[in-house]
């Protein structure tokens, strides 16, 4: 029979091999790319390893100014789908009672259908003959149909930021339930009034949360390729479609393994400078 | 109860277990196709008398997979199993033959002959069996060959041109310019294509294609930075996010391809014309061709053989309205849409196109690294 230790390794070693096989070694490999010197396709009989593609972003403007413009949009999807998604999880926590579970399962209900059909489905409520144009028109607001809502930095972020919301309640609702209802009430016995509490205990000991829900918007947000490109017209173009234009269109893999290299340092960076700022312990205190 | 350290045998174990893992997953991978070509190969040496697999791994174009572009192959041989795999560029299908070659056929189109050949990636036909290559024009062949020798087969064929809503445009669009006029701002739209924005700039300002200069480069890139706002969108798929943008009326003036055309004039959506500007319309020409590591080759030439049967093309040009290289095909169409899409009636269609020049990858490089710049600027 295994021990304390054995059991533990019998239980970390198939995740961990899973993560290294498919997370670590791809992740060195674009790494091992991103230092080949030619333009294009892999071959390693060149020299190795080289700069020369890192130099390439750092003296294009264009990719360091697309990956500021992406993580501008992906703050504001990020910060966006916190704030909208923090009431559902309130809501859940604290209204529902024991209607919880239905409501949960509600919420999850839009991960029944695929997200290329939910992204599509803003297509056909943004565009010129779409729902939003149709009630414009309807009511008499507009004579002709508003110019074309789709294809837009703004069309992206809304759907962005739609398409988040479900998975952003669930982190915060998972910090909202584990919040002691002693300190409420020992709140309320003190004289604080429903916003006090809520201002002074619930947001501070769901903090840790809600930021947890930021990042695990943010990160993913400033890479994404698939809704820009269905949505996003001209304007909508993000980094991560260069890095797809890059593999898919140019056949430059090894530029296109650098600016992935950059953005995941970058990622990291803002992340690190975002926790050292915001102190999760004190907050959460 | 405190913890013991894991002990040696323990790790050993372990250790076992992962290298067991891994070559299970080795054993796994030998059973893929590339791993496959690589072992029938070396059979086939051992012994020369071995059959071909049955089954054909193609690279293609997404809904080139649609059964009705190769029935005539799947009539004749239903048992033969015959998987796609996908490209979405001509860059993307050369750098996927080049990456794994493990697809027996590929499909790519004009413009990128010479790169297969230059790199050993193409076996070369041999049009001896093939029962349907006297129905192939010989203007058609010359498009496959390279040094002299067959390597490719043509297939599908088609223009490329302004379409444009005549409902919204005043009066008839008679140049490629038109694609920068800023009155049709917002209803405009190109295709997602470096190498395309180049040609279309060449034809404005008679560039020759096959040797553009660093300060035309930049010149068309200024250029098509300046049209960059009058897009609705950058068009990729001529069915998914062009045609049906045609159908409502929000795209007025587009680069376009003659399937999209005929679909409007089908349905009567909205009002079209396809227009023959001054410097000519631009004509593509798909090619497939036969990876130079396979081991199905007569299996393939089965393929492309039925691939110019009549049921294949007659799918491909009334179904998708796409030209096909079988001139019995071509010369059958009645359908006065089709008459029109084709421009069949029109001596002087051909005297008015240009075809797309074989150019170095270099220029492709330069072009397509172009057009990043003007999407990510």
């Amino acid at each position: 029979m295994l021990g304390r230790r054995g059991s533990l390794w019998f239980l970390a070693v198939p995740p961990f091999l899973w993560l290294l096989a498919l997370f670590i070694l791809p992740l060195i490999v674009v790494g091992a790319i991103s230092l080949l010197p030619g333009t294009g396709r892999i071959d390693f009989s060149h020299g190795w390893p080289s700069l020369n593609q890192y130099q390439q972003v750092f003296a294009t403007d264009i990719y360091i100014r697309r990956l500021g413009i992406s993580a501008v949009m992906a703050f504001v999807v990020a910060a966006s789908a916190t704030i909208l998604a923090y009431p559902i999880a309130y809501f859940l926590t604290f209204r529902a009672r024991q209607r919880a579970t239905v409501y949960l399962i509600l919420l999850l209900v839009p991960f029944a259908s695929s997200y290329l059909l939910r992204v599509m489905a803003w297509k056909l409520l943004l565009g010129s003959h779409g729902a939003i144009n149709w009630v414009l028109t309807s009511l008499g607001l507009v004579t002709e149909p508003a110019g074309l809502l789709v294809y837009s930095q703004a069309a992206v972020v809304i759907t962005l930021i739609y398409v988040w919301i479900p998975f952003a309640a669930l982190p915060i609702y998972a910090a909202l339930q584990r919040i002691d209802r002693s300190h409420l009430e020992a709140a309320a016995d003190l004289g604080a009034g429903p916003w006090t509490r809520f201002a002074r205990i619930t947001v501070p000991m769901s903090l840790p949360g809600a930021l947890a829900t930021f990042f695990m918007v943010f990160i993913p947000t400033v890479g994404e390729y698939v809704t820009p490109s269905l949505v996003g017209g001209t304007d909508g173009f993000m980094y991560g479609n260069i890095i797809q234009d890059l593999f898919t269109r140019a056949g430059n893999w090894t530029l296109g393994a650098a600016l992935a290299v950059v953005m995941l340092l970058a990622v990291l960076v803002l992340v690190l400078v975002a926790l050292r700022l915001v102190d999760l312990r004190r907050v959460a205190v | 109860m405190p913890a013991r350290p894991l002990r040696p045998h323990a790790w050993f174990i372990l250790v076992t277990c992962g290298a067991l893992l891994l070559a299970a997953c080795q054993a796994q991978g030998s059973g893929s196709p590339g791993a496959s070509a690589a072992a029938g190969s070396s059979a086939a040496s051992a012994a020369p008398s071995v059959a071909e697999p049955n089954a054909l791994s193609v690279l293609e174009w997404s809904g080139y997979e649609d059964p009705k572009f190769w029935i005539d192959f799947q009539t004749a041989h239903p048992d033969t199993q015959v998987n796609f795999d996908f490209g979405i560029s001509d860059s993307d299908i050369l750098g996927k033959m080049e990456a794994s070659g493990q697809d027996d056929i590929f499909h790519f189109y004009s413009g990128w002959q010479q790169f297969y050949v230059d790199e050993g990636l193409v076996k070369e036909i041999d049009t001896s069996k093939l029962k349907n290559w006297d129905k192939v024009p010989d203007s058609f062949k010359k498009l496959g060959q390279i040094n002299g020798k067959q390597y490719f087969l043509p297939w599908d064929w088609g223009f490329t041109s302004i379409l444009y809503n005549t409902s919204k445009v005043s009066g008839t669009i008679d140049s490629w310019d038109a694609l920068f006029n800023q009155a049709y701002a917002k209803h405009i739209s190109m295709w997602d294509d470096g190498p395309a924005a180049v040609t279309v700039s060449t034809y404005i300002h008679g560039y020759d294609e096959t040797n553009i200069t660093d300060d035309q480069l930049a010149k068309i890139e200024a250029e098509w930075k300046l049209q960059k706002p009058l897009n609705l969108h950058y068009w990729t798929g001529e069915y998914t996010d062009f045609c049906p943008e045609v159908q409502s009326g929000d795209i007025w003036v587009a680069y376009a391809w003659q399937g999209c055309y005929a679909t409007v004039l089908y349905d009567k959506s909205q009002p079209v014309a396809y227009a023959t500007p001054k410097e000519g319309r631009n004509s593509w020409v798909g090619f497939y061709g036969i990876s130079s590591q396979t081991d199905s080759y007569n299996l393939a030439l089965q393929f492309l053989d039925d691939k110019l049967a009549k049921m294949s093309c007659e799918n491909a040009v009334t179904n998708f309205y796409y030209g096909c290289v079988n001139q019995e095909v071509m010369a059958g169409i009645t359908d006065p849409v089709l008459i029109q899409a084709f421009g069949i009636n029109d001596p002087s269609i051909l005297a008015h196109t240009n075809f797309t020049p074989l150019v170095t990858q270099a220029q492709r490089d330069a072009w397509t690294a172009m057009w990043l710049r003007v999407k990510g600027g």
